[in-house]
């Protein structure tokens, strides 16, 4: 395997897609070429740090103001549907 | 948690433990990718708000046809799309051919970086700067596959496209989102 074909074939290895002979020519290339590793390792990497760090919520206060708004509208307490 | 069905027979009976629980479970999503899309805390509150109406409005009628999560992010997905092409009347929303970005060009490598490194207020800016420069076609792809964790064909569903098309995109949003961090990682070390 060559270094574009690993390129082409990233995201097919990082999601455990590529059938056993293409996860063994990749994992070959991969064991011999250094920067083809730090591509698959920095690439999962950033993966791994959108996970973590990209789970933001609502701010406390909008979260609850949108609540008691939606739930109000959900129970037809306001008539007027108007939020 | 109650399953789907029961869930969604105690909305339409109007019952506010049912509302909480549809709120607890869905409103973060909601808000996570129409902020992503839209870049807007405010319009992307109001993706929220639009979303729970449309489900109250629709749950006579609702069929089960898609998972409730699924069809709330895409009725959530093609609300934030509707603002932004709002906004941005002129702008393409579709994805770019082949251009989107070159070969992995910066090779350092920070992946062994330690995780305190990691964790800090600048990098945290340097996700959000790297992941707002993304095409909204990419970047609306990572958030649903990468952030809310879901399938490529839920994606597909809530996206309108080919399973294809989202492992394209997704594999491509993968490599510019690397290469941004990579810039920024070698700027600091």
């Amino acid at each position: 395997m060559t270094c574009d074909e690993l390129l082409a074939y990233l995201s097919d290895y990082i999601d455990q897609n590529l059938d056993a002979e293409l996860t063994a020519a990749a994992q070959e290339h991969l064991a011999s070429c250094q920067n083809c590793r730090v591509v698959l390792d920095t690439t999962q990497q950033t993966i791994f740090l959108y996970r973590e760090q990209g789970r933001r919520q609502i701010p406390a206060s909008r979260r609850q103001r949108l609540f008691e708004q939606l739930e109000a509208a959900f129970l037809k307490k306001d008539s007027d549907g108007d939020l | 948690m109650p399953d789907e069905q029961a869930l969604i027979s105690a909305l339409r009976r109007r019952d506010p433990g049912a509302f909480a629980t549809v709120f607890e479970r869905y409103a973060d999503k909601i808000y996570r990718l129409a902020a992503g899309i839209l870049e807007d805390e405010v319009e992307a509150d109001g993706v929220v708000q639009d979303t729970f109406l449309r489900l109250f409005e629709r749950l006579d009628s609702f069929e089960g046809r898609s998972r409730l999560g699924t069809w709330l992010y895409r009725v959530a997905y093609n609300g934030a799309v509707d603002r932004l092409r709002r906004r941005r009347p002129t702008v393409s929303l579709e994805a770019a051919g082949d251009g989107l970005g070159p070969a992995p060009a910066l090779l350092a490598d920070w992946s062994q970086l330690p995780e305190q490194a990691l964790s800090t207020a600048e990098v945290q800016a340097a996700l959000d700067e790297a992941i707002a420069a993304l095409p909204e076609a990419y970047r609306t792809v990572f958030i649903l596959r990468e952030v809310e964790r879901l399938s490529t064909d839920e994606t597909a569903e809530i996206m309108s496209l080919s399973a294809g098309a989202v492992k394209v995109r997704l594999h491509r949003a993968r490599l510019f989102l690397r290469e941004r961090l990579a810039e920024q990682f070698a700027r600091e070390s």
